[in-house]
């Protein structure tokens, strides 16, 4: 069953695919292998799965996926940006590259890649146990600032993560210090959240979809979400706009880029295939389901987005004291 | 409709009970080979899950990560590699037996009693899903440390060897897991300003390489030992009625402990088989006969790790929360299929969930032919030359190392920790314990330090909860026990001068 | 390698002591009053306790003496540089494998250790030749773990 519809649509995928400059040999001519710096079995390495799959099927070749693990995603980063450029090893990059710089663990940023594509983007939420006292983030804002320093805890990630980030953007956002709130340390955003619910942490920053579990079982409640429109999978929770008139977003973003100086005709060919692959029913099936959200750029577009998301993320970084001055 | 019946029907289709099949294959076969653990054959399998229904999906993964739990003990008895981070707790147990000629006995009592813990931690699953599930949600990280703590301290029960030493190995463990920026700082420590060292020591080449490696470097410096008589394979299956009646009350006890640990979110199979082992030593008439080829610590961990595994699916399909690594994987796979964890799981899908449970059991059923034919399979090993089969256990170290991070580092880790298990083994330190320092260290730290910024630096709440309390009560019972042991030694020669050799 | 417990234990007591002090110096953390140095240096201080306490020889009657070797004083220091060999043998493949390929790589490692093993060269080479077409055929095919091509491609 597979092998058939896999050839109808590679047939479709070659008709599409119109024939490039003579004498040359089309791309892709061999297989591809695409870097994911994160292990296997997690978000990042889920979301790349389903995209090579759906790229194999695309571009008619294999996509091996190669999880290049190690130094909390420096290895594998340094892996996509060092990679010969002959457009047969590229990778999936993640907002860990315009923060890792900052903290000075490597050489390697965000110019160091041709970007090919935004995938997806997971906005931050803020979230409280249900049994809580706020009701909403302007209570809890109005708590935060009433409080002395320190006084409140929260958590979502480890020390220095995005999801503590995106509490100094929200801290600094208020008006108070991006310290004013104690960050505790965490294993990832699913400890973080037993730990709201055991009653150990006052609020979280992490996405909403790592709380959607809790929020399902009515254990917690997300106040709001931090980006320019609400999700399309949480309708109920408003923006940090509409709640508090605050203009911040910020998220956990995943993209598809090459090492520097790709041929161009590779780069069209990903482009227009990343396209693809983004309108996909299978793809938006696959991402709704696990609910990541769907937010797409073009390789102009997440060159663009690259270099904003690593000045906001620097910027909060130098404000939480977190970036190696 | 039923549930029940809603269930059974869902596995009873033929794409499900195919799907069974080969992933009970394909993961008694990874499991086998060193340096591939359970997690990772697990991992591997996401993608093919992409194409298959969802009950089928899920029973790949149940049945996968079941197999390779068991088949990493395969290698471990046969030729001290153990395959997972959980084996390695009771690895030289079961080696002892393969050097006394009886490996059919540590391997069947591996499966047999694996297969129980198996099928009784999924009816803690079925019957006391919600009740384990509030157990799990108020632990928070005091809890947490204690607990891991007295982990820890399973090092010294564990080891043959002096207690002291037992311990050094475990803070030599724990000083490897501080490597890295994967603390609660965020903050690279001795990494000397190698980019790979950042992410820290991965465990399984740690315990590859000093289980494994320094195993073959033992065997260049030795003489092959004599051929073992030619003797037919007894029956595996055999023996193993007699152990359940004999051990019955360790067995339960097994299953127990691994259903509790299991259900906490963080401590899975591995913490669950040390702290079993441990428990049995210290509780048993002959703790003397550990550790040389007896029988009661392996039907005490096997049951305790394979029940965990069951029970580890709790706070995954009620919270989200994954119990372990395996779980967290299969998290994933819910929701790509549309079985969003969560109490409703319980009551709206009740027939789904039915259907895990019975694949559950059916996995650990099938679970004992495939494990015999397994088993035969891979004891030829035993008789091919030693010349032969250390070569290629080394370069089984080398790509199963590689292919955890596929990062040439690994390769050079395994070689490092050969010298350094070798070194270590020679001088009476237990390596174990050092192994289980590595797997534990973060969670001691972690545990730690966020209790202490949550507490702003205060002692008290370490001590204050109900359950905390008597946690810190075991653990400190378990600290002192190695001075206590070492004073009892000091003034027993005293009062009774004619005992010591 | 048999060393006396007070060289062990010494060398514990050094590398503690170096634990604590490299996690003395790490920076600490701006917004938090517990840091990356505090388990380090509780694990340093552990060291040194335990290390001094096995250098004085204390707990040493838990010890299970170790089984006597068969091996006489000229066969171990014939055998002891043999001991280094599988650690060789690592360091070699980690460094020529992106260079030769994983076929040769994997055949000189399992016939350099057949050897050191004592083992024929009528066993060891068509072990060579054999062996690692299996390994890759497993985790290659299998497994899809990207083996490096190298100067010889496997069949498939």
């Amino acid at each position: 069953m597979n092998a058939t519809r896999r050839r109808t649509l590679l047939g479709a995928s070659g008709a599409l695919l119109a024939a490039p400059a003579l004498g040359q040999p089309r791309w892709p001519a061999r297989p591809i292998q695409m870097i994911c710096p994160w292990a296997a079995g997690g978000g990042t390495d889920a979301v790349l799965r389903i995209i090579a799959t759906l790229l194999e099927k695309d571009l008619g070749q294999p996509i091996n996926v190669v999880n290049r693990t190690g130094g909390s995603g420096v290895v594998g980063h340094a892996a996509i940006a060092s990679a010969n450029p002959d457009g047969y090893t590229m990778g999936i990059i993640t907002s860990e590259i315009c923060m890792l710089h900052w903290q000075g663990l490597t050489e390697v940023t965000f110019r160091n890649f041709t970007p090919l594509g935004l995938m997806n983007n997971d906005p931050a939420g803020i979230q409280v146990a249900s049994n809580g006292p706020h009701q909403d983030v302007r209570a809890l804002a109005e708590a935060v600032k009433a409080s002395r320093p320190g006084q409140f805890k929260a958590s979502g990630t480890g020390q220095g993560g995005i999801w503590h980030l995106s509490l100094a953007g929200w801290l600094m956002a208020i008006g108070v210090p991006a310290t004013h709130v104690r960050w505790v340390p965490s294993n990832g955003a699913a400890p973080a959240m037993q730990d709201l619910v055991a009653g150990g942490l006052d609020f979280t920053t992490n996405s909403v979809v790592e709380a959607r579990a809790m929020l399902d079982a009515n254990r917690a409640r997300s106040l709001a979400v931090m980006a320019t429109e609400r999700l399309g999978a949480f309708p109920n929770i408003p923006t940090l706009k509409e709640a508090m008139g605050i203009d911040y977003s910020n998220g956990a973003w995943r993209g598809i880029a090459g090492p520097p100086n790709l041929p161009a005709a590779v780069r069209t060919a990903m482009n227009a295939a990343l396209d693809r692959v983004f309108k996909s029913s299978e793809y938006v099936a696959f991402m709704n389901s696990r609910g990541f959200g769907l937010t797409y750029a073009d390789a102009e577009g997440f060159g663009r987005h690259l270099a904003a998301s690593d000045a906001a993320l620097g910027d909060a970084m130098k404000a939480a004291g977190l970036a190696r001055s | 409709m039923d549930p029940l019946l809603e269930g059974l029907r869902l596995v009873a289709a033929p794409d499900v009970l195919i799907a069974i099949f080969a992933s009970a294959v394909y993961g008694l076969v990874v499991g086998s080979l060193p340096g591939l653990s359970a997690t990772m054959a697990t991992a591997l399998l996401v993608p093919v899950t992409f194409w298959l229904s969802p009950i089928a999906a899920i029973a790949t993964i149940i049945t996968a990560s079941a197999m390779a739990i068991f088949s990493g003990d395969i290698p471990g008895a046969l030729l001290r590699i153990p395959g997972t981070p959980a084996s390695a707790a009771y690895t030289d147990e079961a080696y002892a037996f393969t050097r006394k000629g009886q490996p059919e006995l540590a391997l069947g009592a591996g499966l047999w009693f694996s297969a129980i813990g198996g099928i009784v931690g999924t009816l803690s699953l079925m019957l006391l899903a919600p009740a384990l599930a509030e157990v799990a949600l108020s632990f928070s990280t005091y809890e947490y440390f204690w607990l891991a703590l007295l982990g820890l301290m399973c090092a010294t029960l564990v080891a043959r060897s002096s207690p002291i030493k037992a311990i050094a190995s475990m803070l030599l463990g724990l000083l490897i897991a501080c490597i890295g920026m994967e603390n609660p700082a965020g903050t690279p420590r001795f990494t000397f300003g190698i980019p790979d060292l950042l992410g820290g020591i991965e465990p399984i080449p740690a315990l590859v390489g000093v289980f494994a490696v320094s195993e073959v470097m033992r065997a260049m410096a030795s003489v092959e030992p004599p051929k073992m008589p030619f003797r037919r394979f007894g029956s595996i299956l055999a023996n193993q009625w007699k152990l359940t009646k004999q051990y019955q009350w360790p067995m339960w006890r097994g299953n127990f402990v691994g259903i509790v640990i299991g259900v906490l979110p963080g401590a899975g199979a591995d913490m669950a088989a040390w702290v079993s082992y441990a428990m049995s030593k210290k509780f048993s008439k002959t703790p003397e006969k550990f550790g040389t080829g007896h029988a009661e610590g392996l039907v005490e961990a096997g049951a305790s790790n394979n029940a965990s595994l069951a029970s580890g699916w709790v706070p995954s399909l009620l919270f989200g929360i994954p119990g372990d690594t395996i779980t967290a994987i299969a998290i994933g796979v819910l929701y790509m299929k549309g079985l969003n964890p969560g109490p409703t799981l319980f009551t709206e899908r009740a027939g789904s969930m039915y259907a895990l449970y019975i694949i559950f059991i059916l996995a650990n059923i099938i679970m004992i032919p495939l494990g015999i034919v397994m088993i035969r399979v891979a004891s030829r090993v035993l008789r091919a030359p030693r010349a032969a089969v250390m070569p290629i256990i080394l370069l089984l170290c080398a790509v199963g190392s590689f292919a955890t991070g596929n990062n040439l580092f690994s390769v050079l880790l395994v070689g490092l920790f050969g010298c350094l298990g070798y070194v270590m083994e020679k001088n009476g330190y237990p390596i174990a314990a050092m192994v289980l320092g590595i797997v534990m260290g973060n969670m001691v730290e972690q545990s730690f330090i966020t209790s202490l910024i949550k507490s702003d630096g205060d002692v008290l709440p370490f001590f204050e909860r109900p359950v905390s309390a008597f946690l810190a009560a075991l653990t400190l019972g378990a600290l002192f026990w190695p001075v206590a042991a070492w004073a009892w030694k000091r003034l027993a020669p005293r009062r009774a001068p004619a005992a010591v050799g | 390698m048999q060393l006396s417990d007070r060289i062990t234990g010494g060398a514990l007591v050094l590398l503690g002591a170096a634990a604590a002090w490299g996690g003395s110096k790490l920076p600490a953390v701006p917004g938090q009053d517990v840091g990356p140095a505090a388990f380090p240096m509780l694990i340093g201080f552990g060291l040194i306790f335990c290390g001094s306490l096995i250098a004085f020889g204390v707990g040493r009657s838990f010890e299970v003496e170790e089984e006597p070797q068969e091996n006489s004083g000229s066969l171990m220091a014939r055998l002891g540089l043999r001991v280094l060999v599988p650690p060789a043998l690592l360091l070699f493949y980690a460094l020529a494998v992106d260079h030769l390929g994983f076929l040769l790589t994997a055949g000189v490692m399992v016939f350099l250790g057949a050897l050191a093993l004592r083992a024929s060269v009528k066993l060891a080479l068509p072990l060579a030749i054999i062996a690692p077409f299996f390994v890759h055929l497993a985790f290659y095919r299998l497994l899809r773990v990207p083996l490096p091509e190298g100067l010889l491609g496997a069949p498939w």
